[in-house]
């Protein structure tokens, strides 16, 4: 991942599934396109379930960065 | 200056949490050392999972409702009116007409539908997340003669995780008795990558679903309803059409603990998941499904919450360190169908295994109905299960 570019972090350390992942629809739908969504989840669920929706939704998911008690997932609007 | 318990709210949690303190300081009650009061705006306390069953008859408006004060124990003060602030800081609640002051405040007041999140929600079609909408939608489902009946969840979390479930293999049941099954196509749309929030009962609910010829459309996070194209429009890009639309609506928590400055962005109230205090205030607790907690939003969560916060409360009236935790305990039925039902019992830190679905278990499930009155509501299990 790029660290020097713009992005809008949400973090939905200590909210279980289905949590982070609605978060990430909310900003999502909130956000303009091409604006990129970081979230930060402690949910182990989140890297199966983020990358799914990012697909499904017509979305870049741009990774996973692991780190001590959490992940921080990103994911590009892109329409 | 006797110790004042407050609830606010008289559902299922707080009258649970009332009735079973108010049996556990029943001396302290009757010599004025102790006063427990609810306030709640409504007079009727309604047992909702009814609303699920109502739509097909399984159960009706005489076995879902009770005057509140007919359950709450006789020395429990109950006023009838809404609160409008919670003052956490100067332990104090508000309505219109008072100022009541607490040593022991519970916040017990739930989670409301809230329509106005997706457009076109409330016109497009049907739900059963209140007692006039789940007999609108019995009547619906009687004059459904065939057609595709689209039953999706429009947004989590939401009361009852397992009712959108129940209610479609209820009206897979219901066609098929009918002799219409051939003729109803049945759909059932959910937000998330499987048709539950738990892996292992998901991956038994989709087995159950493709057996019985539920068409599943996953990932659908619904954004608008078109009702008069009969249309309902994802996130995803995606447009699913209906002839009749069975909706499970967003939720939020109540005006007062927004109002208030208590909740968070979405509505919910800050909870510490194992002493279920209002995260800040250790004179302040939170039940049920007005809570932030990772659990279900249903009513057995909101009982086992409650017999956690009686004890602990008792505990520190009686001069005992409060040293009970929430474990994250929930018990759901799962009715699959008119006649069988499974069971899920689960906590924070272990996952559900349901049994095969029974007729005995779907047989405790109505007789459970009517416990709730006598045994549940009245707080007659101290303690159980906690």
């Amino acid at each position: 991942m790029n660290e020097q570019e713009k992005v809008k972090v949400i973090d939905a350390r200590g909210s279980f599934c289905p949590g982070p992942l609605m978060e990430l629809i909310r900003a999502v739908k909130e956000s303009s396109v091409g604006e990129i969504i970081e979230v930060w989840s402690s949910d182990t669920g989140s890297q199966r379930d983020i990358p799914k929706w990012a697909e499904k939704a017509g979305h870049e998911f741009l990774g996973v960065v692991h780190e001590q008690g959490y992940d921080r997932i990103r994911v590009k609007k892109k329409r | 200056m006797p110790k004042k318990v407050l609830v606010v709210g008289g559902g299922t949690g707080g009258t649970i949490v009332a009735n079973n303190l108010a049996h556990r300081l029943h001396d302290q009650l009757v010599k004025g050392e102790v006063e427990i009061t609810v306030i709640d705006p409504s007079s009727l306390h309604i047992y909702q999972p009814a609303y699920l069953l109502i739509p097909f008859g399984i159960m009706h408006r005489n076995e879902a409702v009770r005057p509140e004060r007919s359950l709450l124990a006789e020395k429990v003060r109950f006023r009838q009116e809404s609160a409008t602030k919670i003052d956490l800081a100067n332990r104090a609640v508000y309505s219109d007409s008072t100022r009541l002051e607490y040593d022991y405040l519970v916040i017990a007041t739930g989670a409301k539908p809230d329509y106005s999140q997706v457009p076109g929600l409330e016109k497009a079609g049907y739900d059963f997340y209140t007692l006039d909408n789940a007999y609108k939608l019995r009547e619906a489902l009687g004059r459904f003669k065939g057609g595709k009946l689209v039953t999706a969840v429009a947004g989590i979390p939401f009361k009852c995780p397992t009712a959108p479930i129940e209610f479609a293999f209820l009206v897979d049941s219901y066609f098929t008795r009918l002799g219409l099954r051939d003729k109803v196509q049945v759909s059932y749309v959910y937000p998330l990558p499987r048709p539950f929030t738990i892996p292992n009962v998901a991956e038994e609910v989709q087995r159950m679903m493709e057996n019985r010829k539920i068409e599943v459309s996953l990932l659908f996070n619904v954004e608008s309803v078109d009702p008069e194209k009969k249309e309902i429009r994802s996130l995803e890009g995606e447009t699913v059409k209906y002839d009749l639309a069975v909706l499970t609506p967003p939720h939020t928590g109540a005006d007062v603990v927004k109002k208030s400055g208590i909740a968070d962005k979405g509505g919910w109230i800050p909870t510490d998941r194992y002493s279920l205090n209002v995260k800040g205030y250790d004179d302040a607790y939170a039940i049920g499904d007005g809570t932030d907690l990772p659990v279900s939003k249903a009513g057995s969560a909101a009982d086992f919450e409650a017999a956690v916060v009686a004890t602990n409360i008792w505990d520190d009236i009686n001069g005992f360190a409060p040293t009970l935790r929430y474990d994250g305990k929930v018990m759901c039925f799962i009715i699959t169908g008119i006649g069988e039902a499974t069971m899920l019992l689960f906590d924070y830190e272990h996952p559900p295994k349901p049994p095969p679905a029974t007729f005995a278990c779907y047989w405790y499930k109505l007789v459970y109905n009517r416990l709730y009155w006598t045994v549940t509501a009245k707080g007659m299990l101290p303690g159980f299960g906690v």
